[in-house]
């Protein structure tokens, strides 16, 4: 099987839905979508950062700076109450999105 | 794994933090992502730089996503930033409103000064504007262009029907040359009376070559103006609809009759259409072919012709306006294909004339020139006074900012505790400066916005006051996105102006001075406050000088013309305008009719004389025609025309016109006898070289049939301003043709129940004779002097008011000097100094502040000669005498004003003064 492109709103929502399981760095947002999603999707791990500071900006996320496992500087970003609402909206209209594709790919 | 970071996030509840974007942040950022990957391959067993290398290529363009993040983090900035700013004005906009309202009295004086000011201005350049700029509502009107004579200095526009033809063969659509009349008065009968309607006949391409459509039925098209004497329709205006006829739409398709003869209405004109006359609106469009039928008699100018008969085929008749609609790009290339054909006319047209008639008939040449904003004679009449009057209303707004100015900067000072306290805790200056300015423009535009309805009002009162006449100027000064834009863009100038005075002071604010002068000011050296207020008062009195000598010398203007002696009686001639012509009457009707009138008009209790004649006295039509006196030829480049007037024999008598030398008319001047005039000295002198003319001939073309049996005394008898015309009169009885306009009595007593007798009287002669108004002559004269009397009335209290204003702020300034230094008084009171002497230095120094405003204003009055130097009557601008009178005036309302502050000075209880500081 061959790599996916991902769009957009997609990865936005990968971002928010890697980001509710806890407050965590981009390289960790980074690798935890590459892990759960066993590498199907081809993306330059460098978008993730326009896609971080522009979710910023709307409110859904908020970052800070701290310190890495080896004390690096590094910028933690983590949910806001907003982004947790726009989260769960988000993956309800993914579901209904998948479940009508699939039922019309259904066999009849 | 990720870590959790070591403290808790700060969240700053609303407000986003704002980033000061630094390139490093992102930097560090994307490159922590592309080492901790590069540590993670390592863990997994590669080489430093394999791994890095292969970190790298994960990533993608650094560079790219680095720039892509950083512009998305400084949008972000820009847009907090902008909030911040907004957020703050909003703050302090609220601040500056709750601070009004802390003090009503101070903000409702400020905001109604204002209010009256800035209303004033917006007022009168309402007016301004839509007399002078604005364009025709009409589609392109830039593309508008009249044919006129390019050789005469004077515009001159009149052209024949003959003309209009073959000049249209020439355009390159011949739709594009249309032709109108001038305006004239015509009677309307809808019902009993008739009523004066302003009419204008129109070619029959008129309307489509404007693109003026009809809001009810239709406009005027080619097929109603085919046939000459036929097309018997008119087309109202919407402002006459809505006059006459209340807007009821099914008048279209009944008929009117004008002068007598019936028109069925076919459509009212789309709406805000007057016509192209700025300052006049058109009641009626009547095609043109109706000429003759209605006894239309406008501008014209008639050379070998009969005006009794009809003038479109008349070549020698000039009686319309020729409009091209042209884009401007083409106009001189269309204007010399039109030349061009006026000159080859000419041509064969004098061939067969003498080499005199030739050179004058050849001089003609046309041209094009632009009318984007129509024609209008009020426009001349206005223009100069209206700039005179916006100048000066601006000075008056300009001397309530200075009151302003001054009420700020005495509260501003009242607060300069407040002040010091946020300047150590940290507000930067501009900050303060910023909400300095705030409060003044909040003023400002709170003032404006009453302002605006103040302008409403305003403006409508001056178009009446300009008005001379019982309708009132239809000038549209509705347009309310200019108004409103003008009015706003005065008030954040004054805003700003004002506020620049306090505004300069918190900046140049000492905290060291503030903290330590809480109250006690020691006198001598004087912070850089009492200077301010005092150049503040100096400029306002300038200006006030600067008001009330032009005020002064325009009621002088004033006055003088209306102690002119026209040179007939002015109080006792009561003088009925008639308009025989329209009534219809056939000529061989005429000598009956005017005995009638003449009987009836002499049987009226009070009246002395009564008489006839063909043009009113001051403002009714004038006749011009040329003549010839044998053996005497005119310089070449003088004119050889006079004005002419029919008139009955009683008339001198009548309008006190004195007879220097001859005789009058009598009864038997009659038509069949020989014909005679009589004539005026300047016509004499122009035409003779000297006045001693009783005997000799003159006439209309050699060889003279007119024998000079009198000369009169020159008289203005167009308009006060107008100097005495040359003169030439005939016995009625000589021209039993004529249609007189101009019923003349003389009374002996009061003149209002011979006016209303007078009415009756001619009711009774004939119900249906249009009468256009009866008035006495003296009310004719003056409403020539319309515009003066609006020039002298506004800038007398433009003066009144700038004086009042200059007053009131010295008295400010002067009463706040003196509060903050009640404490030097008390000591010098204390000291030994008498009341009195205390008194005298207050008096002085506001007398030093007044006497330079004096000067100041001396000296701006130097330059101001253009303009009004072209206003004024027999008096100079800078007459001496009205400057004296000024300044003296000037100063003692400032010595009054500074009285009270001195007063209170010298009261000053010198134990409580010093006590209290």
């Amino acid at each position: 099987m061959g790599t996916l492109d991902l769009l957009q709103g997609t990865l936005d929502l990968l971002i928010l839905k890697t980001l509710s399981w806890g407050p965590m760095h981009g390289y960790s947002v980074a690798r935890l979508i590459r892990e759960r999603s066993d590498g199907a999707f081809l993306i330059e791990e460098g978008a993730l950062y326009p896609a971080l500071h522009r979710l910023e900006r709307q409110g859904w996320i908020e970052s800070d700076w701290g310190l890495s496992e080896n004390n690096r500087k590094a910028k933690f970003y983590q949910l806001t109450a907003r982004g947790r609402a726009q989260l769960r909206a988000e993956v309800a209209t993914w579901q209904r999105y998948t479940k009508a594709v699939a039922g019309v790919l259904e066999p009849a | 794994m990720s870590a959790r970071p070591n403290e808790t996030m700060r969240r700053i509840p609303g407000i986003r933090r704002v980033f000061r974007h630094e390139r490093g942040d992102v930097d560090v950022e994307l490159q922590f992502h592309i080492d901790a990957r590069t540590d993670d391959l390592v863990r997994l067993g590669l080489g430093r730089d394999e791994a890095r290398r292969a970190a790298l290529a994960e990533f993608g363009d650094v560079k790219r996503y680095e720039t892509e993040t950083m512009r998305i983090d400084r949008g972000y900035a820009r847009i907090t930033r902008i909030k911040e700013l907004l957020w703050s004005v909003w703050f302090d906009f609220a601040y500056a409103l709750r601070g009004l309202r802390r003090s009503p009295g101070f903000a409702a004086a400020a905001v109604f000064t204002l209010a009256l000011g800035i209303g004033a201005n917006t007022a009168v350049w309402t007016i301004l504007d839509a007399l002078m700029r604005q364009p025709l509502p009409i589609d392109r009107p830039d593309e508008l262009h009249a044919v006129r004579r390019a050789d005469e200095p004077n515009e001159d526009y009149l052209n024949s029907f003959q003309r209009f033809q073959r000049l249209q063969r020439v355009m390159p659509d011949p739709q594009q040359l249309t032709a109108m009349s001038a305006l004239a008065r015509m009677y309307a009968t809808a019902g009993d009376q008739p009523e004066p309607a302003l009419t204008q006949l129109v070619t029959g391409n008129w309307f489509r070559t404007l693109r003026v459509g009809a809001s009810a039925g239709r406009v005027i098209d080619l097929d109603d103006d085919r046939v000459l004497d036929a097309g018997a329709v008119a087309v109202l205006s919407d402002a006459f609809w809505s006059r006459r006829f209340g807007r009821d739409p099914r008048v279209v398709g009944t008929t009117i009759r004008l002068n007598g003869i019936p028109l069925r209405v076919i459509g009212v004109a789309q709406r805000g259409f007057q016509g192209l006359t700025v300052g006049s609106s058109v009641d009626l469009w009547v095609p043109l072919s109706m000429q003759h039928v209605l006894r239309y008699i406008g501008n014209y100018s008639a050379n070998d012709a009969d005006i009794e008969k009809a003038w479109a085929p008349q070549e020698g008749i000039r009686w319309l306006i020729l409009l091209a609609r042209v884009p401007p790009a083409s106009a001189m290339r269309i204007a010399g294909a039109l030349d061009r054909q006026v000159r080859g006319d000419l041509e064969q047209q004098v061939a067969k004339a003498d080499s005199v008639q030739r050179a004058y008939r050849l001089r003609e040449h046309v041209t094009l020139r632009a009318v984007p904003r129509g024609f209008s004679p009020l426009r001349e009449q206005f223009k100069d006074p209206l700039r005179v009057l916006m100048a000066s209303v601006g000075l008056v707004l300009l001397i309530a900012c200075g009151n302003l100015a001054g009420l700020l900067l005495a509260r501003s000072s009242a607060r300069s505790h407040e002040v010091a306290v946020r300047i150590s805790l940290g507000a930067r200056r501009g900050r303060l400066v910023r909400q300095v300015l705030t409060e003044s423009l909040t003023i400002a535009l709170l003032g404006g916005a009453l302002g605006i309805v103040v302008a409403r009002w305003g403006s409508a009162m001056l178009l009446r006051v300009a008005s001379s006449g019982s309708r009132p100027v239809p000038l549209d000064v509705s347009n309310d996105v200019r108004v409103i834009g003008f009015a706003m863009l005065v008030s954040v100038g004054t805003g700003l102006l004002v506020g620049a005075f306090p505004a300069i002071r918190v900046s140049r604010f000492g905290l060291y001075d503030a903290f330590r002068g809480a109250g006690r000011v020691m006198g001598g050296r004087s912070s850089h406050r009492l200077p301010l207020g005092r150049v503040l008062v100096m400029s306002q009195i300038a200006l006030s000088l600067v008001l009330v000598v032009t005020a002064g010398v325009f009621v002088r203007t004033l006055r003088n013309l209306l102690v002119i002696d026209p040179g007939y009686e002015r109080e006792h001639v009561v003088v009925a305008r008639l308009d025989v012509r329209a009534a219809g009457y056939d000529s061989a009707q005429l000598p009956a009719l005017y005995d009638r009138l003449l009987g009836a008009a002499a049987a009226i209790p009070g009246v002395r004389s009564t008489s006839l004649s063909l043009n009113a006295l001051a403002g009714g039509g004038t006749r011009t025609s040329g003549f010839v006196v044998p053996g005497r030829t005119l310089p070449p480049g003088e004119s050889s025309s006079a004005q002419e007037n029919y008139v009955t024999p009683d008339y001198f008598n009548t309008v006190g016109m004195t007879l220097a030398q001859g005789r009058g008319f009598t009864r038997s001047d009659k038509d069949g006898a020989p014909k005679v005039a009589i004539v005026s000295e300047s016509m004499a002198r122009h035409f003779f070289g000297t006045d001693r003319v009783v005997g000799s001939r003159f006439g209309y073309e050699t060889p003279p049939d007119l024998e000079i049996v009198g000369v009169v005394r020159d008289a203005r008898v167009n308009a006060l301003r107008e100097a005495a015309p040359r003169l030439v009169y005939r016995p009625l009885a000589q021209g039993p043709r004529e249609y007189m306009t101009s019923l003349e009595v003389r009374v002996a007593g009061p003149r209002e129940p011979v006016t209303a007798s007078l009415r009756n009287a001619i009711r009774q002669v004939d119900p249906m004779l249009p009468l256009r108004d009866i008035v006495p002559l003296s009310d004719l004269l003056e409403r020539g002097l319309t515009s003066e009397r609006l020039v002298a009335r506004l800038a007398g209290s433009f003066g009144v008011l700038a004086l009042l204003l200059a007053a009131i702020g010295l008295y400010g300034v002067m009463g706040y000097s003196v509060s903050r230094r009640t404490n030097e008084m008390g000591v010098r009171l204390a000291l030994g100094a008498s009341p009195g002497g205390v008194r005298l230095l207050v008096l002085r120094e506001s007398l030093m502040t007044s006497a330079a405003g004096v000067a100041l204003g001396l000296a701006l009055l130097l330059p101001v000669q253009g303009v009004t130097g072209r206003l004024v009557y027999g008096v100079s601008p800078r007459d001496p005498a009205t400057v004296v009178l000024g300044t003296t005036l000037l100063l003692a309302v400032t010595a009054v004003a500074a009285f009270v502050p001195a007063w209170r000075a010298s009261r000053i209880d010198p134990v409580d003064a010093i006590r209290s500081a």
